[in-house]
C-alpha cells in the first residue's frame, strides 16, 4: 500500500547571502552532539562538519574574489549512498530524508566512498567530552560511538518534535515552525528550509527561481538542496 | 521501533524492497514496506523530560543580542537568537552559540583562591574570608587618596551605573576601562561629526545605526561589520536584505582596507589600500564628486567653506593615487557610484581606525555620508535616540590606551601616587597590552592584585585573590545594546541555571564590598542584590508606560521583561536636529609607523579572529575549531603573506618564521594568501596564551605582545595597525591545522560548484 507523506523536506542556500561566517557550522555542531575537533583532527584531515562552508578563490591579486559556499548533505533522490549499504543503515524515507540509522551502522563506509558531495563522517576515534562539557549534549539526539557513520539529515530531531506538537494539536508543521540549527542561526537568511508539499512554503515560492541551480547536478544525483547562484556584477563567463 | 519490526522481520523487508526498488522503479511513492524508521523518531515516553527556554543577553562580545537557552533538567543544552530581540532578531553567531562551553568549562575557577606570592602557589579560600580580606583593606585604603584601581570591560546598563556608583561613593578609586583593538577613535570622530547639535550626554551614549540593509551602494573602508566589528550579527542580518535580488534590487558593496578580510571577501569590489591612508581616499572620493557637481551642494558649501573642489585639491584623484596606491581610474568611478547610486553609506574601522591618524581616516571617511545626504536618512547613518533617563545607563567609550599606559607607569614608579590596589574584571591586561609596556612586571609591585576571572587568565595567575564570577549564563543584569537599532531597546539578562561552581556575580561581590567599607556607601549603594538592582531599572522603565511591554503593575512588566528578554519601543526614534555638515579638513596629518621600513619593510596588520576575537573566546573548544572564514585554519596562529611576498622571501605554507618588530618577535607558520597585498603581512589576535584553560595555554602566538605602543595622535588610542616587521625564517616547518584540502575537489566537468551569474 503506497503511502504519501504530506512533507518533503528541502533545503534552499543562496550563495549570495552567504558571508562565510560559520554559525550554522557551531549551530550544527551543538545541535547534534558531533564530537569535538581537535588540532590532530584537522591535521589528519578527520574534522567532522555536518556542514561546512568551502571557500574557493577566483582570480588573481588584486583582482581577486574568495566565494562561499556551505555544503551540507544533499538529501539525494538518488542517494548513491543508499545502494551500497549493505545493513540499510542509511535509506530514504518518506519525508525525502536520507537518514542514517546509527545503531545498524556496522562502519563498512562505503556509503561515504560513493558520496561525491563527501557529507559522511566516520567516527574514527570514540568521542570524548570532558565530565563538566556533556551537560550541554543534547539529549534528543545519540552520541555516535566509534566505527559508526555518521551525518547531517536536516535536524530530524527537531523535526520529529514539531510533528509531535502539530499532531497533538490535529494539523500540520506550520513553514518556519521547525528548522535546522543551521538555518536557525543564519544571520544573512542564506539557508531556507521548508516543507516543498506545501506550495505556500518559503521554500516551495523559491523552487523555480531563475538562479537555482543543483550541486554537481551531472552525476545524476538528484540533490533535494537548492542552490541559487552567486551574483557578480564585475562577472564575465 | 515504533513500526514494530523486529530485525527478523527488517532483514526480510529489507531483501523484499531491494527487489521492489527494481520493479517499481520510476515509481516515486515509496511502499510501506520501505519505511525503516530512524531511532530518532521515539515513541512519546522516550522523551525525557521537557525543554524550557529562557531569554538572556549574550555576553561573549559587546554587540550585546539577545539569545534564547534551551534548559534541560538544570542543564543548558542550547543558545539561539531570541527572535524577537531588535538588535539579532533570532540570529546568532558562531561566539553566541559557544556560550554553553563557557558555562561548563572544565577548567573553571571553582571556587576563591589566594596566592603565596612567595611560592606562586593558589590555595583556596572561602568566600567569608576573601571578602573580608579584600573589605578590610578597602577601608584601610580609603583615607589615601586614589590609590585604588578598578579595570574593567566597558560596561553598559546598571551594572555601569553600579561600578560609577562604587567607584564615586568610595572616592578614592578610579574605574578604567579596556578594549584592545579600542573604539575611541570611532567614538571620537562621531562625536566631532555631530557636534554641535547633540549635548554631550548623546555623544557619549550613542553611536549611529548604520542601515546597511535599505542602503543601495555600501563602501566600507577596513570595518569587518560581518565579522567581528561592533554588531555583527545584526549587520549581517542587514547584509542579508541588501543582497535580496527580488525586493528592492541588490546593492552594490565596495571594500577598501590593505588586508582582505572576510568582509572583504563578501564584496563586489575589493580594493587595496595602503595601511593608515583610507582618510586621503575619502577625501579624494569627495574631491571629485564636489568637482564633478555629484554632491549636495548645500552639504558641499558648508564642508569647504564655500571654495568648492579647490579647498580640497591636495586630494585630486592622480595625488591620492600616489598616496593611497589605488589608482585614480578607481577613485573617480567609486566616487561617482557612491554620489548617484542612493542612499549610500559610507563606514570606517579595523585597520582604519588603528593608525596615528585613526581618527582623523575615520572622519574623513563618515563625512562622505554628509555630501550624499545619508545622514538620519533611509539606508545611511540614522542617528539613534538619546535614552530617557528612566533607561539604564548606556555605553561610553573605552578608557584609551594612552590611560593604560600611564597606569603603567604609574604602577611601576609609585608616582605621583602608588598604586595599592588594583582589581580586574572582563579584561586580561596582561596578555591584551603590549609586552613593551611592561604591565606584568609592574603588576609584581601592588600589594594586592585581584581578579574575578571564571577563568585563570594571565591575569589572574598574577593575582593575590581570584574571586571567580558568574558566567553570563547564570548571572543577573541589563544591557542598553549600543549601537542600537535606531530605537530605544533594553535587555535582560537572567540566570538561566543555577551556578555551577562556588562563584558569585561581579556586582553581588561590589554590594558586599560596599557595605564591609562603611554605612556611607551601602547608603549611597541600597541594594541587598544585584538582581534588586537590576528590577529596580525596571521599575523605572516600567513607569514610561509605553513599549513592547505595557503592564499595570511593575510585577507584570518585570515577569515579562525576562520571559521576553528586553522592553523595546520602536516609535521611540531619534527626532531631533540633524548634525550640521563640517569643514573638512584640507591638509592630511601623515601616518606614523614603528619600525625603519629598511630594516622592516612589511607593514604588520593585525585582526581580530572571526571566532576567538581579540583572545577572549580561545578557551572555548568549538571556537578553536571554528576555521578562518578565509583561510580556514583552525587552532593555530598562522602569519598570512601575499603571493608575491612568499616568493620573494622563499615562504610557502608551513614555514615556520619570526615576526620581528621593534618591540620584539613571535613565532608562527605561514599561510599563504593570494588576495593579501605584497607590503603587508597579517597575524590574526587570539591565540598564545600561557593561561586561560587547556583549549587556549600553549598554542600559537599572541601578535599583541610585539606591537609598538604608537598611538592616535588625537586621543592616545592604540594604533594596532602602526607596526613594521619583518619575517625571518626559523629554519623549520610545521604543518598547519586547517580544512581546507580535508575534503576532495570534486571534478565534474559540466557541474561548477559555484555558479556565478551577473545581476
Amino acid at each position: 500500500m503506497a503511502v504519501e507523506s504530506q512533507y518533503k523536506w528541502t533545503m534552499v542556500v543562496d550563495i549570495d547571502r552567504c558571508t562565510g561566517c560559520q554559525a550554522c557550522v557551531v549551530a550544527c555542531q551543538a545541535e547534534n552532539n558531533i564530537a569535538l575537533n581537535d588540532e590532530e583532527s584537522f591535521l589528519r584531515r578527520r574534522a567532522m562538519e555536518w556542514i561546512r562552508i568551502e571557500r574557493y578563490w577566483e582570480g588573481e591579486y588584486p583582482n581577486i574574489k574568495a566565494r562561499f559556499i556551505p555544503v551540507l548533505c544533499q538529501q539525494c533522490e538518488n542517494a548513491p549512498c543508499e545502494p551500497v549499504c549493505p545493513v540499510y543503515a542509511t535509506h530514504h524515507n518518506e519525508e525525502g530524508l536520507n537518514v542514517q540509522v546509527y545503531p545498524r551502522c556496522v562502519g563498512v563506509r562505503f556509503c561515504a566512498n560513493n558520496c561525491p558531495y563527501q557529507v559522511r563522517f566516520f567516527n574514527w576515534w570514540e568521542p570524548v567530552w570532558p565530565e563538566s562539557l556533556r551537560n550541554y549534549l543534547n539529549p534528543d539526539v545519540t552520541v555516535r560511538s566509534r566505527g559508526i557513520m555518521e551525518k547531517c539529515m536536516f535536524c530530524v530531531q527537531r523535526i520529529r518534535r514539531g510533528q509531535r506538537v502539530a499532531a497533538r494539536e490535529g494539523r500540520l508543521v506550520r513553514d518556519g515552525e521547525v528548522l535546522p540549527a543551521c538555518v536557525q542561526a543564519c544571520p544573512t537568511n542564506a539557508l531556507v528550509f521548508g516543507n516543498v508539499k506545501d506550495p505556500q512554503s518559503r521554500a516551495s515560492r523559491l523552487m523555480a527561481h531563475p538562479r537555482g541551480y543543483r550541486l554537481l547536478k551531472e552525476t545524476g544525483t538528484g540533490p533535494n538542496v537548492l542552490y541559487l547562484k552567486k551574483v557578480d556584477p564585475e562577472f564575465h563567463g | 521501533m515504533s513500526t514494530g519490526m523486529d530485525r527478523r522481520q527488517f532483514l526480510k523487508a529489507a531483501a523484499t524492497s531491494a527487489l521492489g526498488a527494481v520493479v517499481f522503479a520510476g515509481c516515486a511513492v515509496p511502499k510501506r514496506e520501505l519505511l525503516v524508521e530512524s531511532p530518532v523518531r521515539m515513541p512519546e515516553d522516550l522523551v525525557t523530560g521537557a525543554d524550557n527556554w529562557y531569554a538572556t543577553v549574550c555576553r561573549q562580545c559587546p554587540a550585546g543580542c539577545g539569545v534564547i537557552v534551551r534548559v534541560m533538567e538544570g542543564r543548558a543544552k542550547k543558545i539561539e537568537g531570541n527572535p524577537d530581540y531588535p538588535i539579532n532578531r533570532g540570529k546568532l553567531c558562531a561566539r553566541g552559540q559557544a556560550g554553553v562551553q563557557a558555562l561548563y568549562h572544565p577548567d573553571r575557577v571553582t571556587g576563591p583562591l589566594r596566592r603565596d606570592r612567595a611560592t606562586g602557589q593558589f590555595s583556596p579560600i572561602s568566600w567569608n574570608d576573601a571578602l573580608d580580606l579584600l573589605g578590610a583593606r578597602l577601608k584601610a585604603l580609603r583615607g589615601q587618596p586614589d590609590t585604588v584601581v578598578l579595570a574593567t570591560e566597558p560596561l553598559r546598563g546598571s551594572l555601569a551605573t553600579l561600578v560609577d556608583g562604587f567607584v564615586r561613593a568610595y572616592g578614592a578609586a578610579s574605574h578604567l576601562t579596556l578594549e584592545p583593538l579600542e573604539s575611541t577613535p570611532l567614538w571620537d570622530s562621531m562625536a566631532r561629526l555631530t557636534s554641535p547639535i547633540l549635548s554631550s550626554y548623546t555623544l557619549l551614549s550613542v553611536l549611529p545605526e548604520f542601515d546597511i540593509a535599505n542602503t543601495r551602494y555600501l563602501l566600507s573602508f577596513g570595518a569587518d561589520f560581518l565579522s567581528t566589528e561592533l554588531s555583527p550579527v545584526r549587520y549581517s542580518l542587514g547584509y542579508g536584505e541588501f543582497r535580496h535580488p527580488d525586493e528592492s534590487g541588490r546593492g552594490t558593496f565596495v571594500q577598501v582596507e590593505p588586508r582582505f578580510s572576510m568582509t572583504g571577501a563578501n564584496a563586489d569590489r575589493w580594493v587595496p589600500v595602503r595601511p593608515g591612508t583610507e582618510g586621503v581616499l575619502a577625501l579624494s572620493l569627495a574631491y571629485v564628486m564636489i568637482s564633478e557637481g555629484l554632491a549636495d551642494s548645500e552639504a558641499a558649501r558648508a564642508m569647504t567653506g564655500g571654495r568648492g573642489a579647490d579647498a580640497l585639491s591636495d586630494f585630486q584623484p592622480e595625488r591620492a593615487a600616489a598616496v593611497t596606491g589605488v589608482p585614480a581610474g578607481t577613485i573617480v568611478e567609486i566616487a561617482r557610484a557612491f554620489a548617484t547610486q542612493r542612499p549610500s553609506l559610507a563606514v570606517g574601522g579595523g585597520p582604519a581606525a588603528a593608525q596615528t591618524n585613526g581618527t582623523f581616516n575615520l572622519t574623513a571617511i563618515y563625512a562622505l555620508n554628509f555630501l550624499t545626504g545619508g545622514v538620519g536618512a533611509l539606508g545611511g547613518m540614522a542617528l539613534n535616540p538619546v535614552p530617557p533617563k528612566e533607561l539604564p545607563r548606556a555605553a561610553r567609550p573605552p578608557s584609551p590606551f594612552a590611560s593604560w599606559r600611564r597606569l603603567a607607569e604609574q604602577m611601576r614608579t609609585g608616582q605621583p601616587r602608588p598604586v595599592n590596589l588594583i582589581m580586574f574584571r572582563g579584561v586580561n591586561p596582561v596578555y591584551s597590552l603590549p609586552t613593551s609596556l611592561g604591565f606584568a612586571e609592574a603588576l609584581a609591585r601592588i600589594p594586592l592584585v585581584v581578579s574575578f576571572a571564571s577563568i585563570m587568565d594571565e591575569t589572574a595567575t598574577l593575582a593575590d585573590l581570584v574571586l571567580p564570577e558568574h558566567t553570563y549564563l547564570e548571572d543577573w543584569g541589563d544591557d542598553v545594546p549600543v549601537p542600537g537599532p535606531g530605537y530605544q531597546v533594553v535587555g535582560y539578562q537572567q540566570p538561566v541555571v543555577l551556578p555551577v561552581h562556588d562563584t558569585r556575580g561581579f556586582a553581588d561581590v561590589l554590594l558586599v564590598l560596599a557595605q564591609e567599607v562603611g554605612s556611607d556607601m551601602e547608603q549611597s549603594l541600597p541594594w541587598k542584590t544585584y538582581r534588586d538592582m537590576v528590577r529596580d531599572g525596571a521599575r523605572e522603565l516600567h513607569s514610561l508606560g509605553r513599549g513592547s511591554i505595557v503592564e499595570a503593575n511593575i510585577e507584570a512588566f518585570w515577569n515579562r521583561a525576562l520571559q521576553n528578554g528586553g522592553w523595546w519601543d520602536a516609535s521611540d526614534r531619534y527626532t531631533g536636529p540633524l548634525p550640521q555638515p563640517q569643514l573638512l579638513p584640507t591638509q592630511a596629518p601623515t601616518p606614523e609607523f614603528a619600525g625603519d621600513p629598511h630594516e622592516f619593510p612589511l607593514h604588520l596588520v593585525p585582526f581580530a579572529s572571526h571566532s576567538l576575537g581579540d583572545g577572549r573566546g580561545a578557551h572555548l573548544p568549538w571556537l578553536q575549531a571554528t576555521p578562518d572564514p578565509i583561510t580556514s585554519v583552525a587552532w593555530q596562529t598562522w602569519v598570512e603573506v601575499g603571493r608575491q611576498t612568499a616568493r620573494q622571501n622563499d615562504l610557502e605554507e608551513g614555514t615556520v618564521v619570526s615576526v620581528e618588530s621593534p618591540q620584539g618577535r613571535v613565532e608562527a607558520a605561514v599561510y599563504v594568501n593570494p588576495a593579501l597585498p605584497p607590503e603587508v603581512v597579517a597575524v590574526p589576535l587570539g591565540q598564545g596564551h600561557s593561561s586561560y584553560g587547556r583549549y587556549a595555554q600553549g598554542r600559537g602566538a599572541n601578535i599583541l605582545s610585539i606591537l609598538a605602543p604608537l598611538e592616535d595622535r588625537e586621543n592616545g588610542a592604540l594604533a594596532w595597525a602602526a607596526t613594521r616587521v619583518r619575517l625571518v625564517k626559523a629554519g623549520r616547518r610545521q604543518p598547519i591545522p586547517k580544512f581546507e584540502g580535508t575534503m576532495f575537489a570534486a571534478q565534474v566537468p559540466g557541474s561548477e560548484v559555484i555558479e556565478v551569474t551577473r545581476p
